[in-house]
């Protein structure tokens, strides 16, 4: 007995202490919730029966009658473009940003600090910005492209169905960028001079220098910024209502807004526990590619 | 000796407060509304005249924002902490009544000296009515009109307001003007429950309801909307706007008509610097039948309620103090009986009245326990036709079926 307590003090035991501990924080906070999420979506929920646990099982027809929904297929293929829009855009500006502002010239730094505003707005502060940006016909937006000769009649970026996906990408893409830049600043931060110095006396280029020394080393840095934008892409919720609120037509509907809609605006919570259920997987899959890109990482 | 003193004085105390508490026995009333979240409103004003008059009654109010009230209500319900009396926006009540979460009020009605059923408005006594039982009473009411830019009309020519839906379109192509930014006509088709206000109307004009929606009349009148936006007479962003940032182009000048309710007469007083009125909604055909959307709240005791006697007397009180409403609160009474007292500002005045004959012809959204679907697919349906994905008679259908599965 007294061995055991003495393990609690300073042996394996402490350890042990120290992970369950952080084990039922996860359980409490992170996996109930999750539990009772799919339990849901299994069952048929009532808006009367929320606070019960016990509800009369539904098979798989929550899931059949999610599929089923006319917009199902409209809100698959615009997650898809939202989130490979956003994520392509947030990355390759905040990558060219990171690097110009990595050089060296008087105020970098400053400026490169003055980006975070973006990051630092509530979302549904810049969707309001954006939306005024974004108007038909007095917006900001049209007047430039006219102005520069680029569009000859206004675009109704939030009206018009093909453009309105692209209204909330656009703002979201200006919401992630400075994100994305700080993360991949401070990768390229940790890079030591003197590979760059050595090549440059082997005579290499700057686009050998990228491609050699920048890319593979940032590896790891590039791998969490695109796991976080993923993660931070299929979040995204403030944009929706304050731009579109997924119209017209469901044509900028996203699973996420599409799951919000279906729980609290027209209270089949049944059916948005199912499309949550859906992003889940979706996510543990393409968590799961990131966590086996990175295991044979070689750290420098 | 001291000590005794005081136990003397403690007995005395207790005693004091055992005997006064049953003489006080107070009934607690919670009562839960959208206001006085951000400004004093109908509903906390008259809960706490309620309170002060009422030694017997203790009322506990509390506000809650909009767009939280149906959630919170939900969950207070499932887990037993319901209030007494709840104030909900008129398409939301259906849910509750019919599912016997509120309770039924209909005996109590017929014999009140203070509410009578016949006083009201049939649009808003409608929407608190399922199985044909009260389980509320309104609390007040809106509709939706036309308003018109008179000093446009007249320089186009056109000396009437428009009278049926082609009119609208036909007057929209003349007082559009490209050059100065002049729109014919603006209104709101936007992806929410402010689209299905806007065109469930159309619909029931055209002799269908909410679980009829694929009438011919309707697929003509969506049709002709989407003409209207196709041609440039409205800006396309009426799918993206609300009806308040929708009229703001009108204040501006920007739009010569735009179709909206009462509660922008008094910005418009403010904000419209020409001459414009207000007419009622037009109709399909030429004195065909009238309709228009129903705004407003109601007032509702929860079943779960353990003093519904207290409960009805506050409605009571609410109700005698409809007179009220309009001018310290600026709503419109949900009753015939209480005329609108002058304001002294011709606009609003002229604007008021015709809102208040359009009332006789507005009709809710539903009743109906899953009104929010119902009201998805109709917007779905209108939107994909005003963007030409799909045509209005198939998208109307589409509506139509999944109504259908819905209503049964």
């Amino acid at each position: 007995m007294a061995k055991f307590f003495n393990s609690l003090r300073d042996g394996v035991g402490f350890d042990l202490i120290l992970v369950g501990a952080a084990m039922l924080f996860l359980l409490a906070l992170a996996g109930l919730p999750l539990v009772y999420n799919v339990l849901m979506s299994f069952q048929q929920v009532d808006m009367f029966t929320l606070g019960q646990l016990i509800r009369p099982f539904a098979g798989f027809t929550n899931y059949a009658a999610v599929v089923a929904q006319p917009e199902f297929w409209l809100v698959t293929r615009n997650t898809l473009i939202f989130v490979v829009g956003s994520m392509t855009g947030q990355f390759v500006l905040g990558f060219a940003l990171a690097l110009f502002f990595a050089q060296k010239f008087p105020g970098a730094a400053t400026i490169r600090g003055l980006f975070l505003v973006s990051w630092v707005m509530p979302g549904l502060v810049v969707g309001a910005i954006w939306s005024w940006i974004l108007a038909g016909d007095f917006g900001v937006l049209n007047s430039v492209l006219r102005g520069l000769g680029i569009i000859q009649s206004n675009i109704f970026w939030k009206s018009d169905p093909s453009f309105s996906i692209w209204a909330v990408i656009i703002a979201n893409i200006w919401l992630g960028l400075a994100f994305n830049m700080l993360l991949l600043s401070v990768g390229l931060a940790a890079i030591p001079r003197d590979l760059y110095e050595a090549a440059e006396l082997d005579g290499a280029n700057a686009w050998q220098r990228f491609w050699t020394i920048t890319l593979p080393m940032m590896r790891s840095t590039i791998g969490a910024v695109l796991s976080l934008g993923l993660i931070g892409t299929l979040q995204q919720f403030d944009l929706f209502p304050a731009l579109t609120e997924g119209g017209p037509a469901n044509t900028s509907n996203v699973a996420g807004y599409w799951s919000w809609q279906l729980s609290f605006q027209l209270y089949d919570f049944a059916k948005g526990a199912t499309v949550s259920v859906m992003m889940f997987v979706l996510v543990l899959f393409a968590s799961i590619l990131y966590v086996r890109s990175t295991r044979h990482e070689v750290r420098g | 000796m001291k000590l005794s003193t005081f136990g003397l004085a403690a007995g005395i105390a207790l005693g004091a407060l055992l005997a006064a508490g049953p003489a006080m026995a107070q009934v607690t009333l919670k009562i839960w509304s959208i206001d006085g979240v951000d400004r004093p409103g109908i509903a906390d004003t008259f809960s706490k005249e309620f309170d002060e008059q009422n030694e017997d009654i203790v009322v506990e109010y509390r506000g809650i924002p909009f767009d939280d009230l149906v959630n919170e209500t939900l969950r207070a319900f499932a887990t037993g902490n319901a209030p007494d009396i709840v104030s909900f926006d008129n398409p939301d009540f259906a849910m509750f009544s019919s599912r016997g979460a509120m309770l039924d009020i209909t005996d109590r009605i017929a014999n009140s000296q203070v509410i009578k059923a016949e006083n009201y408005f049939p649009g808003p006594l409608n929407s608190v009515t399922w199985d044909g039982k009260y389980f509320g009473i309104p609390k007040y009411t809106d509709t939706i009109g036309v308003f018109y830019n008179k000093d446009l009309f007249a320089k186009a020519g056109i000396t009437e307001p428009p009278k049926t839906w082609e009119q609208v379109a036909e007057y929209a192509e003349k007082l559009t003007d490209p050059a100065n930014n002049v729109y014919g006509v603006t209104f709101s088709a936007r992806a929410g429950e402010e689209g299905t206000f806007q065109f469930l109307p159309l619909i029931q004009m055209s002799g269908g309801d909410y679980s009829n929606v694929n009438t011919e009349g309707a697929v003509a009148a969506l049709e002709l909307w989407k003409k209207i936006i196709d041609n440039g007479w409205a800006s396309k962003d009426v799918l993206s706007l609300g009806q308040w940032d929708s009229t703001g182009t009108f204040n501006s000048g920007n739009a010569a008509m735009a179709i909206s309710g009462p509660w922008e007469v008094d910005r418009m007083v403010e904000d419209a610097k020409f001459d414009w009125g207000v007419a009622l909604l037009p109709t399909l055909t030429d004195g065909g039948t009238r309709s228009s959307a129903l705004g407003g709240f109601d007032w509702g005791i929860m079943s779960t309620t353990k003093h519904p006697d207290e409960a009805f007397r506050a409605l009571e009180y609410f109700a005698s103090q409809d007179n009220r409403i309009f001018e310290e609160f600026g709503s419109i009474p949900p009753r015939s009986d209480i005329p609108l007292p002058e304001t002294g500002i011709a606009l609003k005045d002229a604007a008021l009245k015709v809102f208040q004959e359009q009332l006789q012809y507005a009709q809710p959204r539903g009743p109906h326990p899953e009104w929010q679907k119902i009201s998805k697919a109709i917007y779905d349906a209108m939107q994909k036709a005003l963007t030409g994905q799909m045509p209005a008679k198939d998208a109307l259908d589409e509506a139509q079926a999944t109504i259908k599965g819905i209503v049964g």
